[in-house]
Order: C-alpha cells, then structure tokens, then sequence
C-alpha cells in the first residue's frame, strides 16, 4: 500500500516536472515538489575502497529529473535582461555611437558603451579585448553597446535604435596573407604575428641527409565552435555595501573574478562570483565574456542584470577552435624508423590572443606525435585576423596536429610498404622515452594502448 | 559502391598547463559522525568532476563516495583553483584533495591512537574504521573518533592543502624544458563505409583504448571517450564556420553548422588501459580533453584505406572525399602501364 502510494506520487511528480507550461520557466512560482525526492542510494556509492567504483554522480538525478538550475533558470526581484549589439562588420573605426533613441524607449533602463567601462581590455595572458569596443572593432561578432531592459524583447528592440556610424578598414582573412610585412595590422601598430614558439632537438639536416626517403606534406583544419548546450549566461547584481555578486556560467571562478575585478577596478573582495552547474564547457568557458556589462548595467539600473547569448552570438561572439595549416616534412629508413622531423603550423588566432598561446605551445610540443625521434624541428606561429576569436578548445591544439601526423604517419606507411600498425609500433614511445623538449616521460603506454586497440578492433583479422 | 576501410590513430597529451603554474588549493571537514565535506573552487562543467573529486577524498579517509558532500564554485566559500581546463581537475585538483584529506586523517590518527594504544603511524583508515594496520581488530569507527577529536581533544579534523603541477621552463631557443608534469596515450581505430559515388562517409565503429593512469571513477571515464569520440566525429565529417569574403559568418545557426546527432554515432567500444601514474592521486592522470584528439585522425586515415584517396583538410565534406577519390583514380590512371600504352598508343 505504502509502495503503491510513493509510485503514485513519484508518477505525479514526473508529471508535473514535464509539464512545458511557463509554471516552470517562472521560478516564483515553481510548482511544489514533495521534497525529498525519494533518493536512491545505488550500492556501489556506498562501498569502501571509493576509488575504482563506477559510483554515479550525485547530479545525475536532478539533471533527469529536470531539476538543475543552470543561470537562465535563475530569477531574482526586479530583475532586467540585457542583450549586447554585434558590430557586424570585421574591422572599422568608430566615428561615434548614438544611444539616444534606445534610451528614449519605454521598458530600457540603461544603455551601456566601451567607455563606461572602467578598464576596457582583458584577456588571460595579453589583455588584448575590449568589454565592448569603443574606438575600434576587430572582428563582425564584436560587442559595440549593451541594453537592459524590462523584456528580452524590448532589450533586442532597442539594440535597432542604436546608431553607430563605422569607417570601414580592410579586414585580414588569411593568417598567411596577414603574416606578410604589407597587409593590415589588425592591433596597429603590433604585428600581426603576435607569439611564437621554436622547439629543437637534434639535427635534422643531419637526419634528413641520413635518410632512405623523405615525405612532405601539407594538411589543414577548420574553424569549430564548442557548442555547448547551455550559452554563456550570467547575472549581475550588487548590495548597499557596494559588494558585486555575479551567477556565470564560467568554468574558471578564481581567474574570473580577477578579471571581473580589473575591468570593473574593484578589489577582489568584493567581488562574489557563483558558479552553478555548467551545461557544457569544453574550453569555451574559461574566461570573462558579459560579466561586466552585467555588473556595470546593474549599478547603472540598482537592479539585477541577466545576460544570456543567444545561439547565434555563441557562434559569432565566443571563442573557437584554431583553424592550423601544418607543414610536415619527414626522413625515415628503410624500415620506417623516423630519423628527422620537420614541423611549422601556422595558427589563425582570430581578433584576440585569448588562450592561443597554450594553444601554441601544446600544439608545438605535441606537433611530432609520441614518436621516438632524434631529429626534431617544430616551429609554431599564431596570426592575428579579423575574423571570429580562436581560444581554448578541448585538445588545445593537439587534435589538429594529431591529425596531420596520423595522415603523415600512413601515407608513410603506405609508400614504404609496412602496416599501419607495425609503422607505429616500431617508433613509439615507451616508458623513459625522451620528449621532442627533452623530457625523460613516465608511465608511457602508447604501444599498450595500440596493441590493446588492434586487439580489440581486431587488426590482424581484419586484414585480408 | 560503398568501400569499407579502417584507420588507427595513437596520440600523445599532456595534463595542466605548459608550463604556467595551475594550482588548486581545497579544504577537507570530517563532520562528527564520520561523514565529510570536501570545498573545491573547481566548477562541475557535466564531466562528472565533482564525483571523481569525492571519491578520491573518501578514499584517502577510508569512507564511502556517499559520505562525502562536495561544494563547490563559489569565491566566497571555496579556495584557490585554475578550474575546469587542460584535462587538470583528476590529477591537480585531485593530488590537491588527496593531500587535503591526508591532513584531517592525519588529526583523526593521532586522537585515536592513545585510544587505540599505538602510534599514529601504525593506523590506517578503511571501512569507515579507523584500524591498527595488519590487526583490524582493534579498530574505531571513524565517526567516534571525529566526535572524541572535536568534543574531548577540541582539534576539529580539517585539513587544506594545494597542488600545482612541477614544471621547468622551456628554453627560449631550443623549446628544451619539462613544460608538463604527466601526460596520457591513447589509441583509436576507426571503421568506415564510404560511397565512391558520392563521397559520403558513415563511421561504423570506433575502438578507443585511452590511458588515464587509475581510472577513478570507469564509467565516467567511458563517458568522456564517448562524448569526446562524437566531438572528433564533427571535426572530421561535419563542422565547419564559414566566412564570406568581408569576415562574416555564413552559418551561425545549428540549422546550417552541421553537428554530430545520435544518429551519426557509431558503435563505440570503450578500453581503459591499465596503467598508473606515482605523481597523480592513487595513480590517476586525467581523461577530458585526449578523448576527442585521436578521433579525426582515425576516420581520415580509414577513409585513405577505404578508397586510397587523402583528404588533407578537414572537415572531409562528401564534396571534398569525392574529389579526392576522382584526383586518386585520375593519378592511377597516368601509373598505371596500361594506361600509359593507351595513351602513347596513337603515335607509334
């Protein structure tokens, strides 16, 4: 009787929580949930030694169930909506911006430019990002003033009114254009190369001269964007003591507040940032996008400011991956043993540095693949264009190269004579191999992880 | 006609940042019956963290996963961490609550040894007991003795401690440094059916055998390789922002930037290969990013064995795998003899 009555109430409750209604989009007035939810605790959470259990993750119930709170399911009293305008266009001049109209609207409260804002520039190792421009724009997805208002709608409305008058520059596309002495600088008077990384062992001279044959080849990859199901979102709000809470989306709370801080120049102490769960990172996350414009239109309004991009704005307005062209040149022995690699890539880093540094340096140190090989050049460049900022992305770097030196590493193959597989396993690394930067490694398993691979795959039968 | 092919992939990453110091400090309560609560300033991004964070402090206090209460992501509550990046949050923040938890142990240890009548060294915890080593016996439950730390010896069981991974700086001439402190390997091997019709590619089956050093937590192991495998599967096949000539994106919208569906996933079969790393926590490393770095290079390489053609650009497009195989036969065509005496055939 008593279990028939808990299925009851549970039946209803999943009831309730799929109802699509506004109900549930209005958190004041959620509907009421028997709480707690009737947990179950599976065994394996409860067993001793912890590590090694296949125990679930304490979130996973309220992500079923619906019950998560990601930032846009978050309300507070008073709140308003903010929505940023997009410049649009790749590079320009701003002659002058006019919110006139916008602010005259009924519902907007505050209208917000570049040069509000207190320090106009961020970025995690060069600061090289406006909040929101304010004397030029370096890529189309760029922020030129923000709007909040009573509705998301009137917020969008609004960004119409505002006027802003544009003198066009020719944008730069292509990061081997871009490199050249005579195109466009897209951060006058800096070049556009902005970093650079060498690695070198060995002597490849020496190692091509040395070797049996010699195979180039030059491979590319795109732009993609992380997609996360959740956008980027935040909230903004302050207290009469002048200390500022911000809910976002962030991956990375510590280094964010310190960027909060800088741009808003607020000692770090009074800055209060919550992270709720994030739906979705993969690297796209990982520094400071609205959380300013938040704060500073909250202070302007005395009420909390929700930003969520929209779909098109994660594209356009958030980080992506680094399109690379690699050049690979490699000698090998008759056997297929490597005796020198060469390695330039070439990185389009977008508007904006923002992660491509590390970017850089893992693609460069990762470039030659986990190969024993005693001859190695690598050399990486990062451009600056105008075109969408590349940052952080799941793999920095490394699924790029990892493609280019897996195709190299076949067409080798192939040209010599020897299986995939053998090619691989004559010139892996194993434990106390030395890195292309010189680094005795450990806990090497790559030829585990190939023999293991083709084991299960089944390689060898496969074959005909 | 569809063309079956098969591609292997090996790989090579490395965990935390190059070089640049990534610390995570975090903070280990056991409460007064046993139970603990862990703070981390890293942020749960869906990749089950958290969970993994928990279980790696439950273990170092010899309690269940269960027990342990994670918070995090908050400036005002939870210390210092570099966050949810580089593939980090299993082996520093991880190393970071290991030592954390060894320090409230440490404090519980030597309260229960005058109780147990030995030294605190002789101790260990398991089973949510604290015991004499070899001579289970004479033990405590762990609650007892967190109740007896605080209400008798007034020395609550707390311990905080921090992490970052040991680094040398990389020669600004040569690249020669030790930029990282550990790094995983990982092998993929893709199978394939391509249309030599229409270049259509459709990935059939993936094998994955990725080192993680200890796996911590498999099955959130094996959800990562299967959500990295898909994201690889987009950069192989399908995802692409394209721009027009005056640096606007042409696809913006999910309508036109083509993802990876349920649909387009292949069979994946999932393999953990043992291993285990001294530095990291219990002898784990990290999973996150490496899942999605082998992907793409295994489906290129098994659409090159499927129709001999070499895509050297990705994303490969049915147009661009289509081109390629037509450059691929028009190339035979000239080295083929016959080909050539076809050819030559008139003149003589």
């Amino acid at each position: 009787m008593n279990d028939k009555l808990r299925v009851a109430e549970k039946e209803l409750t999943q009831e309730m929580l799929r109802d699509p209604g506004e109900a549930l989009r209005a958190p004041a007035v959620t509907p009421s949930v028997p709480y707690p939810i009737e947990t179950l605790v599976p065994e394996v959470r409860q067993q001793t030694p912890a590590v090694g259990q296949r125990a679930t993750r304490p979130d996973g119930r309220l992500h079923g169930l619906g019950q998560t709170k990601y930032i846009d399911d978050l309300a507070f009293p008073g709140m308003l909506h903010a929505k940023i305008k997009r410049a649009g266009i790749a590079s320009a001049l701003i002659r002058s911006i006019d919110t006139s109209a916008a602010e005259a609207m009924p519902g907007v409260m505050a209208v917000l430019t570049g040069r509000e804002i207190p320090v106009n520039s961020f970025g995690p190792s060069l600061q090289d990002q406006p909040v929101l421009c304010d004397e030029r724009v370096f890529h189309a997805g760029d922020g030129v003033a923000a709007v909040a208002a009573v509705t998301e709608d009137i917020a969008l409305e609004a960004l119409e009114k505002i006027k802003i008058q544009y003198e066009p520059l020719t944008p730069v596309l292509d990061p081997l254009e871009a490199m050249r002495d005579d195109a466009p600088k897209v951060h006058p008077p800096a070049s556009n190369i902005y970093s650079h990384k060498i690695i070198k062992k060995g002597d490849v001279a020496q190692g091509f001269a040395d070797s049996y044959r010699i195979f180039e080849g030059r491979f590319r990859t795109q732009m993609v964007e992380h997609v996360p199901l959740e956008p980027h979102a935040s909230i903004g709000m302050w207290d009469s003591n002048g200390r500022l809470t911000v809910y976002s989306s962030l991956g990375r709370i510590t280094l964010g507040r310190t960027d909060i801080a800088r741009t808003l120049q607020l000692p770090i102490n009074r800055v209060h940032i919550v992270a709720t769960i994030v739906g979705g990172n993969f690297g796209g996350k990982n520094e400071i996008t609205q959380e300013p414009v938040v704060a500073l239109l909250a202070k302007k309004t005395g009420r909390p400011v929700k930003a969520v991009y929209s779909r098109g704005e994660e594209f356009t307005s958030s980080t992506t991956r680094h399109p690379i062209i690699m050049d690979y040149k490699t000698g090998v022995a008759r056997d297929g043993k490597i005796l020198a690699r060469q390695v330039k890539l070439y990185l389009d880093g977008g508007a904006y540095c923002s992660w491509s540094e590390t970017t850089l340096g893992k693609a460069c140190i990762l470039s030659p693949g986990p190969y024993n090989i005693e001859n190695v050049e690598a050399e990486a460049f990062v451009i600056y264009t105008n075109k969408t900022v590349t940052g952080a992305m799941r793999g920095f770097g490394a699924p790029q190269v990892c493609f280019a030196y897996e195709s190299h590493m076949d067409d080798i193959a192939k040209a010599l004579g020897i299986d995939p597989l053998e090619i691989r396993l004559r010139n892996a690394f194993s434990e106390g191999a030395i890195s292309p930067t010189g680094q005795v490694l450990h806990s090497v398993v790559v030829r585990e992880s190939l023999e293991r691979a083709a084991e299960r795959f089944g390689w060898q039968e496969s074959r005909s | 006609m569809k063309r079956r092919g098969r591609g292997i992939a090996c790989m090579w990453y490395p965990i935390g940042f190059t070089v640049a110091a990534n610390p995570s400090a975090a903070t280990v309560k056991v409460n007064e019956d046993g139970t603990a609560t862990l703070l981390t300033g890293t942020v749960e991004t869906g990749q089950g963290s958290l969970t993994v964070l928990g279980q790696i402090a439950a273990e170092e206090l010899g309690i269940a996963t269960e027990d342990v209460h994670v918070v995090s992501a908050d400036t005002d509550v939870t210390p210092m961490d570099t966050g949810a990046i580089a593939s980090r949050t299993t082996y520093v923040t991880g190393n970071a609550t290991r030592l954390a938890a060894e320090k409230a142990k440490a404090i519980l240890f030597n309260v229960a040894a005058p109780m147990l009548g030995v030294r605190p060294d002789q101790l260990e915890a398991r089973d949510r007991k604290i015991q004499v080593k070899r001579f289970p016996q004479r033990q405590l439950p762990i609650g007892q003795v967190a109740q007896h730390a605080l209400f008798v010896k007034g020395e609550p069981p707390i311990g905080s401690a921090s992490f970052n991974p040991p680094t040398v700086a990389m020669d600004p001439e040569t690249g020669q440094g030790l930029p990282f402190a550990t790094y995983v390997y990982a092998t993929q091997i893709a199978e394939v059916d391509v249309d030599d019709e229409t270049g259509e590619v459709e990935v059939l089956r993936i094998v994955a055998s990725h080192d993680c050093g200890t796996a911590i937590n498999p099955m959130l192991v094996e959800g990562q390789i299967e959500g990295g495998i898909s994201m690889g599967i987009g950069l192989a096949l399908q995802e692409e922002i394209l721009f027009d000539d005056k640096g606007r994106q042409i696809n913006p919208n999910l309508t036109n930037y083509i993802m990876p569906t349920s649909l387009d996933m292949p069979e994946i079969e999932v393999d953990i290969v043992p291993s285990y790393d001294p530095t990291g926590p219990f002898g784990a490393k990290g999973v996150g990013e490496p899942t999605s770095v082998p992907t793409a290079a295994a489906i290129l390489n098994a659409i090159h064995d499927a129709v001999g053609a070499r895509v050297h650009s990705l994303p490969a497009t049915a147009e661009k795998v289509l081109a390629a195989i037509k450059a691929a036969r028009a190339q035979d065509g000239k080295q083929l003899p016959g080909a050539q005496r076809a050819i030559a055939g008139p003149s003589n």
